[in-house]
């Protein structure tokens, strides 16, 4: 399947500081067909045939959830668009919000008018500060065109937390309190930010709305597969001669997107979904990139060669522990439990227990976290254990040679 | 409102509506462990160790905030559940160690009482610092050994809802959260008087109060 742009359709066609270049590739007509012709109901109706699901990681269907927004018997509504994205090699959203805001804008606009909400935040990741300027001024000017009446858009900066995109954490954070999951029930169609129903979007989701309203949801099904309609954006980086953003029709296989597109060599594993993301092995390349397979967040890491794979594990572990909120004891203590195993793998202490153990803290770790990064935080250890057995064994094995030698030598 | 029927255990009850599974659980004397729930006060979610399975559900759910729905079925004590719950606990232990053992508070200790519970002996892991701090011992009100503490959470829950404070909130992140008062400062008598409701909640005797400990090491003698 080739590449093929709809998301990112005007990424470069446009100048991102000027709606006016903007409008002249068509924009804004889907909102003001959403607003002159349709009923929210509509929308919720278009949305809903087109099977779209959300890009943020979970791949929930929009069109059922925004419905429940829209029944939940409040004035106060809010809509959240996620543009945290602060997943370990994801930088997709960044490059759709800086060159193309203003579909983005609609995307939101008309969002919010289906489910009736009077204030949309959009949440930008503390590091994309330098981004703010430009969605400020692109705000403002669909503001002075007349395109944002219905609707207050503000922007919320995150303050350097990998945990506040996941939403229930980023409503915290929004909020003014420490940016932690919560639990659920309740979901945030029914109490969400300020105890109000609430939508939140990933940035590529919301940029998908104006094409499905201008084509309708029946031309956006037959793009993707049976369970994945539309286009993913992807970020590739790592071991690649050309690392970047690239928009595929879902079901492509990794090996377009790794090898043809960016050009990987001598791969030995590829991870899809950032730090907690599937780790799939070199021979697996024909694997088609769907939400019935594999594809989190659009994140992809190529690993060649040259790369241990435990290391890598052990990197990710790094990073989750780091970014774990510390709430519920899985995740807070099974992470630091987890990167002292790989820490001893690394040194030369494993012992044999060790792929056990991380199967023992995995299960656990997955079943009973209280929030999605502590439930998925154990993928790559599963993966890596399925896939690249040997690795763990060597190195237990040689840690056990290193206890025989005698201390002078070791 | 009205009734909704679950199955617990095999065992068809009917409850009233809303209620969660802990509190049906309760109600009808089946026990489901928790360390960080106190019926007094809002639910936490935070332990896991409450967890059971519901058929249907992807992972386990705690039981403590996890709502009833009609026809819900629910096992407390399947091997995964039981599994799971050790596993926790195994991890609470790991970095909860220091003096606990020896010390005249660790017949208070919740965590120690639910390992034995539990049957769950020496935990499998390690981890390269567990966690230690220095006692404080200069507030006549309450003691502090953070070394102890098991993020619970429940004093500052307890701060929050019983004694209408807000003086306790949760610092830092990841395995380094850590209960604290103000900007992490000394526990002084002029942050935290005399009410001793965190105390009260505290499972593992990371807070106490200085009367009680005096008492029992005397007697200890
Ligand atoms: C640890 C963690 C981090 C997350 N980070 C992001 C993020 O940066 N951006 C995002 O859109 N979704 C993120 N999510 C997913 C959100 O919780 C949520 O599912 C999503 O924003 C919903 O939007 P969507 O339906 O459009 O995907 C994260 C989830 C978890 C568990």
């Amino acid at each position: 399947m080739p590449e093929k742009q709809i998301v990112s359709m005007n990424c470069g066609k446009i100048d991102p500081d000027n709606i006016d270049t903007h409008i002249d590739q068509g924009g804004f007509k889907a909102l003001q067909k959403s607003l002159e012709k349709m009923t929210p109901e509509d929308i919720i109706n278009e949305i809903k045939t087109s099977e779209l699901k959300g890009r943020g990681g979970a791949g929930f269907l929009c069109g059922t959830k925004w419905e429940l927004a829209r029944k939940a018997g409040e004035n106060q509504k809010y809509l959240i668009c996620n543009a945290d994205e602060s997943e370990v090699g994801t930088f997709k959203d960044r490059h759709l919000l800086a060159k193309d805001p203003f579909t983005l804008i609609e995307g939101i606009a008309i969002t919010a008018y289906a489910i009736g909400a009077q204030t949309a935040f959009i949440y930008l990741r503390a590091e994309y500060h330098f981004l703010l300027d430009l969605l400020t001024n692109a705000i403002e000017q669909a503001k002075e065109k007349g395109f944002l009446k219905h609707l207050a858009v503000q922007i919320r900066e995150g303050a350097g937390a990998y945990i506040c995109g996941e939403e229930s954490a980023l409503m915290n954070s929004i909020e003014g309190r420490r940016g932690e999951s919560r639990y659920k029930p309740p979901f945030p169609t029914e109490k969400g930010l300020f105890d109000k129903p609430t939508i939140i979007n990933n940035v590529e989701t919301l940029m998908n709305v104006p094409q499905i309203i201008l084509n309708g949801g029946e031309w956006f099904k037959t793009i993707g597969t049976g369970n994945s309609r539309g286009t993913k954006v992807f970020s590739i980086s790592g071991d690649v001669e050309k690392p970047g953003v690239y928009e595929l029709e879902m079901g492509s296989p990794v090996k377009e997107l790794v090898v043809t597109l960016a050009g990987a060599k001598n791969i030995k594993a590829v991870q899809v979904g950032g730090a907690s993301g599937s780790i799939i092995p070199f021979d697996q390349l024909d694997t088609p990139l769907s939400f019935e397979t594999l594809l989190g967040s659009g994140g992809v890491i190529v690993f060649n060669n040259e790369r241990d794979i435990t290391d890598m594990v052990h990197q990710s572990m790094i990073f989750l522990s780091e970014e774990s909120c510390g709430k519920c004891t899985p995740c807070r203590e099974g992470t630091e439990v987890m990167i002292e195993i790989f820490r001893r793998l690394e040194i030369g202490e494993g012992v044999p227990e060790d792929m056990e153990n991380l199967e023992a803290l995995s299960e656990a770790m997955m079943l009973s976290s209280l929030c999605g990064l502590g439930q998925a935080a154990p993928i790559p250890v599963l993966d890596s254990l399925k896939y690249f057995r040997s690795e763990y064994e060597d190195r237990i094995e040689k840690s056990q040679i290193l206890r025989r030698l005698p201390r002078s030598i070791a | 409102m009205g009734n909704i029927t679950v199955t617990i255990n095999g065992t068809e009850i009917s409850v009233p509506d809303p209620m969660t599974i802990l509190e049906a659980a309760t109600q009808n004397n089946i026990d489901i462990p928790t360390l960080c729930h106190q019926p007094d006060l809002t639910p936490n979610g935070v332990c896991r160790i409450c967890v059971v399975e519901v058929e249907g559900a992807r992972t386990l759910v705690a039981a403590c905030h996890t709502p009833l729905t009609d026809g819900m079925v629910i096992h407390t004590r399947s091997p995964k559940v039981l599994s799971v719950r050790k596993t926790i606990v195994e991890l609470l232990l790991t970095a909860h160690t220091g003096t606990c053992v020896n010390d005249v508070n660790a017949a208070n200790c919740a965590l120690h009482k639910l390992a034995s519970d539990l049957e769950v002996g020496e935990p499998r892991f390690h981890v390269q610092k567990p966690r230690f701090y220095a006692p404080e011992e200069s507030n006549p009100y309450v003691t502090r050994d953070l070394s102890k503490c098991i993020l619970c959470f429940k004093c500052v829950k307890a701060c929050d809802e019983i004694a209408g404070k807000g003086v306790l909130s949760v610092g830092y992140r990841g395995f380094e959260s850590k209960i604290i008062t103000g900007c992490d400062d000394a526990l002084t008598h002029d942050i935290c008087k005399d009410c001793i409701v965190c105390a009260d909640a505290c499972p593992t005797g990371a807070l106490s109060r200085p009367d009680l400990l005096d008492k029992k090491q005397k007697g200890a003698v």
